[in-house]
């Protein structure tokens, strides 16, 4: 009888307590109702990449001196250095360089080694193409500057997360003159105190300084 | 009413043709699936001529009862068992068949003659809306014994199904006879929600 | 549809009570010098025109509705560039699902295959039959009512069997059979908790089950009365939809989207209207045994009588039947908005858990339900209708 008695106040604390998570979950759902939109509104607004950002590589033809190093760090050899000895003047030739960006991992030990800093990279990332081959950029398309989205009329640009003012996670909201959350490695340089220049040592060149 | 009646006997002559057909095909079709379908077919059809009677509350039980759980059970079954395997052929098939033939073809006749020489009367009244009031008048009343013999026979199903169904009361299978494996036997769940008695 | 003698019974039960559009619109016609029978033969098509496009629309806007619920839920924006706000997106989806390519697989039963999906469709906007709007405002005021609803919805297990049988897909199977078990466990369920108002308002007429509701406004709803009985049919109603929290036949994760795997086009859209069809009309239904159907929540008799005019005044009778038509509506959105974000709130059960619920939890408790209703019948007939 008393068993009996016990299971159905366990059904009926059971059901109390589904009918109480439901509640709760209910509660967190229909609070997201009354919360902003987080998405980005991608063709109409796009995010500003970020300063480190590995987009497509640019580079520089004139720079180039055909050494090859970005062909031996790239992972799976991709760069296209097409080059050839010029007997005479004993000089190499550059006539093309290409990388095929549908292949690329952009992990950017090309731009990290290049030697005369004639690559680089870029913020730009729509590299949507209808044919793969398409994606084979040689130098002159290589050599583009990449459209900035903080400069296209069309865009609306807005701040990663990490670029916001602290507290704010909207950047739909927060005008473009708040500054970012944190402190530029300048300007944590300006408030470090000045170290004394060391009175023995000659200083060896004066322009060269901060 | 011209057109009341004109409606009537289309809809007779469409529920008719259903029911006769449906029945036909849920009998001589080999596909065993298409005469679970055809017979869902036929109940619908059956319930059909049950409105025509303005039966409306047998109507929608027939539909409920028949369709909604016979039918759907038989499907249920069917699909469950659904093995593909060439029946084996009966010896003396044509015999079989012309004798049940006969038997089917004698039935047939002498419900004919039934029809035929009953002298079919206007009947009672039709109820109509009142029908589920007197249907339940009549099951606590007069038909309390019929219905709660038929409930007892359904309890009886539903405990013996149970048993057959759970596998842990018997220590040899009641088909093959041999050894239940235990350990395919379900344990018991954990509970949809987190046990609170024993903290 | 039930029987031709019917529909004509309506104005003679309650011809003091509400608009009788039924009346008016044939005497007009025979003011214009049609005969009795014509002008009824005319009339007859009108209101089953009027709740199929109802229905339509319903489902538009419910379509809409959960897409913007969803995402709002979600903190997205959701459909935004198709008309304003995205209210043409249905639409739209419609459109794109009417012109797509009909295809059935190579190994399918075609028969079967097309049969299915219109077996799911029928029985559910054959039950609008008995949704009532106001005091004549539906099809057929039919004396079995509910029981009506509740045969019909029992078919549509039967048309789920037949696609994920004749979809010739291990999934589909799997899918068809999950949804016929479900709709047959929740079906008992529900009818108990359908059989506890019934016992409350002595009718199957949902017609009487609302007018039993009224008289104190609000007060008089039967959610006061029948608590339990309304979670218990929201749940049933819920699984017998196959919404979120019992989706299993459509599990995309498990079972790709169960029987509706082979479906392209408009035998999908089918499949996807019947759902939705179901789904508001589920709240409709909620809203009628539960929610007092198209009644204000204050009683507009005491509303008009403090306005001081005669509640039978003609200007009264079309703003009563009007408020009427917004409240029922107005109460179903809000169960489908209720729905809607569920689906966001509760992960999906598995099959045992789903079983278990409803055998071992809906169905005691229903029972139980029932015979308490009937005790306090016995015990209190003023409030629990004598």
């Amino acid at each position: 009888m008393f068993g009996f008695l016990k299971k159905v106040g366990d059904y009926t604390r059971d059901a109390a307590g589904a009918a109480q998570y439901m509640t709760q979950g209910l509660a967190v759902t229909f609070d997201h109702l009354r919360r902003r939109p987080v998405t980005v509104q991608y063709p109409y607004e796009k995010l500003i990449p970020s300063e480190r950002y590995r987009g497509r590589i640019h580079y520089e033809l004139d720079k180039c001196i055909s050494c090859e190093v970005c062909v031996r760090v790239c992972p799976i050899n991709l760069p296209v250095v097409d080059w050839v000895m010029n007997k005479e003047t004993k000089k190499k030739e550059l006539r093309n360089y290409s990388i095929d960006f549908g292949v690329c991992i952009f992990c950017g030990n090309c731009v990290e080694y290049c030697p005369t800093n004639c690559l680089s990279m870029t913020e730009e990332y729509e590299l949507a193409a209808f044919d793969r081959h398409s994606l084979n950029y040689d130098n002159v398309a290589l050599g583009r500057l990449p459209t900035s989205v903080t400069s296209d009329p069309a865009v609306h640009p807005l701040r990663e997360l990490v670029y916001l003012p602290k507290g704010e996670i909207d950047p739909h909201v927060v005008p473009d003159s708040e500054p970012r959350a944190g402190r530029l490695p300048e300007q944590v340089l300006e408030t470090l105190p000045k170290a004394e220049p060391p009175a023995a040592a000659p200083p060896a060149n004066p322009d060269e300084k901060g | 009413m011209t057109i009341a009646s004109t409606t009537q006997q289309i809809c007779f002559a469409v529920l008719s043709t259903t029911v006769v057909a449906g029945a036909l095909g849920v009998v001589l079709l080999p596909n065993v699936v298409y005469a679970a379908f055809l017979l869902a077919g036929v109940f619908l059809s059956v319930a059909g001529l049950y409105l025509m009677l303005n039966a409306s509350f047998v109507a929608a039980a027939q539909v409920l009862v028949y369709v909604g759980a016979v039918n759907v059970l038989i499907l249920f079954a069917i699909m469950l068992v659904n093995k593909r395997e060439d029946l084996a052929a009966i010896p003396g098939l044509g015999l079989r068949r012309l004798l049940s033939g006969l038997v089917c073809g004698g039935l047939f006749v002498l419900l004919i003659r039934v029809a035929f020489t009953t002298p079919w009367g206007s009947g009672p009244e039709p109820v109509g809306e009142e029908a589920t009031i007197r249907i339940g008048e009549h099951l606590f009343s007069d038909y309390l014994l019929p219905f709660e013999l038929a409930s007892v026979l359904l309890l009886m199903a539903m405990i013996g199904a149970i048993v057959l169904a759970r596998r842990d009361v018997f220590s040899q299978d009641i088909g093959t006879g041999e050894e239940v494996d235990q350990g395919l036997i379900e344990k018991a769940r954990t509970p949809l929600l987190l046990d609170r008695s024993a903290r | 549809m039930v029987s031709t003698s019917a529909p004509g019974s309506a104005p003679g039960l309650d011809a003091a009570a509400g608009l009788d559009l039924q009346a008016s619109f044939e005497t007009l016609l025979q003011g214009v010098g049609l005969s009795a029978g014509t002008a009824h033969l005319l009339w007859l098509p009108l209101p089953m025109l009027l709740v199929l496009v109802a229905a339509v629309v319903g489902v538009l806007v419910n379509v809409w509705l959960e897409r913007k619920i969803s995402a709002a839920v979600q903190q997205r924006i959701g459909p935004e560039y198709a008309g304003a706000l995205g209210v043409l997106q249905p639409l739209a989806d419609g459109l794109k699902l009417v012109f797509k390519e009909d295809i059935i697989p190579a190994r399918a039963d075609s028969l079967l295959f097309t049969l299915g999906p219109v077996l799911v469709l029928i029985p559910v906007i054959l039950s609008w039959l008995v949704v009532p709007f106001g005091q004549n405002l539906l099809i057929s005021n039919v004396g079995v009512g509910i029981f009506l609803w509740i045969a019909l919805s029992s078919i549509q297990p039967i048309g789920l069997l037949m696609s994920g049988y004749a979809s010739n897909n291990k999934y589909s199977l799997l899918g068809g059979l999950r949804a016929a078990a479900q709709s047959i466990s929740y079906e008992i369920p529900l009818a108990l908790a359908v059989l506890a108002v019934v016992m409350m308002s002595n009718s199957l007429s949902t017609v009487d089950i609302v007018n039993q509701q009224t008289g104190a406004g609000i007060l008089s709803w039967n959610i006061w009365r029948q608590p339990v009985g309304f979670v218990i049919f929201w749940i049933c109603a819920l699984a017998e939809c196959e919404r979120l929290p019992f989706d299993l036949p459509e599990a995309e994760e498990e079972l790709v989207a169960g029987y509706q795997t082979e479906y392209a086009g408009m035998k999908f859209a089918l499949f996807y209207l019947g759902s939705y069809i179901n789904l508001v009309l589920s709240a409709l239904l909620v809203s009628v045994l539960y929610l007092g159907g198209w009644g204000f929540p204050l009683p507009v008799e005491w509303l008009a009588g403090w306005l001081g005019q005669p509640i039978d005044a003609p200007a009264v009778q079309v703003i009563t039947a009007s408020v009427g038509i917004v409240m029922t509506v107005l109460k179903a959105y809000l169960l489908v908005f209720l729905a809607i974000l569920l689906r966001w709130t509760t992960p999906r059960v598995r099959i045992d858990q789903l079983l278990d619920l409803g055998w071992k939890f809906l169905l005691p408790i229903a029972l139980v339900n029932l015979l308490v209703t009937a005790g306090l019948k016995l015990a209190f007939p003023a409030f629990f209708g004598g």
